[in-house]
């Protein structure tokens, strides 16, 4: 049996036919999906309702058709769900006057948190300690997202939905914060991320939900996101120490579309819909052609192409 | 960094104290605090002021009291603090890291409420007694103090209904202020029954000695009557802001 990719084999959150307009504007239209236990990546460009989707997860908005339930509880009715989730939103806005302590504190207070040590925990898991007995609204754009990220971790989260949550960190900080979202995935935790710098997604997330224009454009793992679009051509770099005569015999293969040469990156740009049979036909081509293979090289298989080709 | 260190237990605070002292300690930042001064100084001026107005001290402040505290000076302080403890948190987007948690809506409405009511208490309400002081009228001033003390915490409850219902909080608040209150309340006693100032004025007129008659309005309960409908409004105010909290949509300070 084929699983459709989109749907997670044992989900905690759930989202089918989901809708969400604000006024004329649709920003979620009948949005089919879910997310299990791992991490997965939400990928999708300016207003494709990335946003809107992790906030009509976690409740803070209702939905205008369709269902959302977290572990099959309705986020909007059922207000012990929060229990169990915690999300990390995009924007910068933090509570004014408190102390990263106190507002983490504050997080925990309201969950009903029994280990007085959580709050400290959390910002140490984040490398905050150090910063936190200073106000929240003095903190760069950096520190605040790492103390939203303990503010979410201090309530030990089934489910941690995070938006853009590597906004403003530094490369160190970044890297430590893709480390702690895959060790909270390894856990068994549903780790849902929003982000528009694609490698790092391509680092972190075992599986991407891309979104266009509020509709799900493709999901899976990037390979296989890859691998469904077949319809689409994919280029192929192909240099050699004899362009001329490889390009000849290329034009011959059925699995060639198209041979155009780049002279950029001095080499071949080979268009196919049929990239597996090219992967086998050419080693067979180099074998009987006397021109020598010096590098063979997808030029799309990046989240970033994908993502550019998706986005059209 | 590593997920998650392991735990040691304890009792943690109440949800309910938990979000007062929050409303207490972020509510209100610096610039809000310099806000709710400027009514309480104003209040004071009028203070100043009925020593302008002729006739017993008694009555010139009941006049300033009743035409510019009350009207005035009381419901700008009170909206300051409303519309910090709800709807200026809702414009922020700071106001989901308290909705997105199991605490109960009530719990909310009513630390929230609780918060701005103790605000109030400490510095419109003060204020306006102190203003009876000033104006050399210090016997009325326990019914100053009183009077504001009710009309305030309605005030409160009012304004935070309205930040539940709207995120234009300020216009929609001095437009229930200025348009609902003082031109509809001014013509019609249903509406003034239903008013903090009216209801605020109500019961200050009727524990001072010899209060001026002009200030008497028939049709709206008086004393004790006037303490119950003011209850009654916080009550239903606060009712409506727990049923608009649970439809809330958050979408975001950005947007």
């Amino acid at each position: 049996m084929i699983s459709d990719p989109a749907f997670a084999a044992d989900a905690t959150v759930t989202v089918a036919d989901v809708s969400v307009w604000f006024g004329a504007k649709v920003a979620l239209s009948e949005l089919s999906c879910s997310f299990g236990p791992g991490v997965t990546g939400l990928l999708g460009p300016n207003g494709a309702g990335k946003t809107t989707l992790m906030r009509a997860m976690t409740g803070l908005i209702g939905v205008n058709q369709g269902t959302v339930r977290i572990e099959d509880r309705d986020p909007r009715r059922d207000r012990a769900v929060h229990d169990r989730m915690a999300l990390v939103a995009e924007d910068e806005a933090v509570p004014p006057s408190l102390t990263a302590r106190q507002f983490v504190r504050y997080v925990a207070d309201l969950r009903r948190v029994t280990d007085r040590d959580a709050p400290d925990n959390a910002l140490r898991t984040v490398a905050m300690l150090d910063e936190a007995g200073r106000r929240v609204d003095t903190f760069s754009k950096g520190m605040r997202q790492r103390t939203k990220i303990a503010a979410a971790l201090v309530t030990n989260p089934h489910v941690l939905v995070l938006d853009e949550p590597l906004n403003g960190a530094d490369p160190v900080q970044r890297l430590r914060l893709i480390e702690l979202f895959k060790q909270l995935g390894a856990q068994g935790r549903t780790v849902i991320v929003s982000s528009h710098v694609l490698n790092e997604v391509e680092r972190l997330a075992e599986r991407v939900i891309v979104l266009v224009h509020g509709r799900l454009a493709a999901a899976g793992g990037h390979h296989a996101i890859r691998d469904a679009m077949n319809d689409r051509p994919r280029h192929v770099l192909i240099r050699s120490d004899d362009t001329r005569r490889l390009a000849a015999a290329l034009i011959t293969l059925e699995s060639v579309e198209g041979v155009t040469f780049d002279s950029a990156r001095d080499g071949l740009v080979i268009q196919t819909l049929h990239a597996r049979e090219l992967a086998t036909a050419l080693p067979r081509l180099a074998r009987d052609t006397p021109a020598r293979l010096l590098e063979v090289r997808a030029l799309d298989d990046s989240l970033e192409s994908l993502f550019r080709e998706l986005v059209g | 960094m590593n997920a998650l260190p392991p735990a040691t237990t304890g009792r943690p605070r109440p949800r309910f104290l938990a979000i007062l002292v929050y409303t207490l300690q972020s509510c209100i930042p610096p610039r809000r605090w310099f806000a709710l001064l400027l009514p309480c100084i104003g209040a004071l001026f009028f203070g100043l002021l009925a020593h302008a107005v002729n006739g017993s001290p008694g009555h010139a402040f009941a006049n300033v009291a009743a035409e510019g505290i009350f009207a005035l000076m009381l419901p700008i302080a009170a909206l300051v603090i409303g519309d910090a403890v709800l709807g200026a948190e809702v414009r922020a987007g700071t106001f989901q890291f308290t909705w997105l948690s199991p605490a109960p809506t009530w719990q909310i409405v009513l630390g929230r409420w609780l918060g701005g009511s103790i605000i109030a208490l400490v510095t419109i309400v003060p204020a306006t007694a102190l203003a009876a002081v000033v104006a050399g009228d210090a016997a009325d001033a326990d019914a100053a103090f009183v009077a504001a003390a009710f009309a305030s915490v309605a005030y409160v409850a009012i304004f935070i209904a309205i930040g539940s219902m709207t995120r234009r909080t300020a216009v929609w608040s001095l437009a229930f202020v200025f348009l609902v209150e003082r031109l509809l309340g001014a013509a019609l006693t249903g509406i003034a029954q239903l008013s903090p100032t009216w209801e605020g004025r109500a019961i200050f007129i009727s524990y001072i000695d010899n209060p001026p008659s002009r200030l008497v309005r028939a049709g709206i309960p008086h004393g004790a009557g006037a303490v119950v409908r003011l209850v009654i409004v916080t009550v239903v105010a606060m009712a409506l802001a727990n049923w608009r909290m649970r439809h809330m949509r958050l979408s975001g300070a950005s947007d």
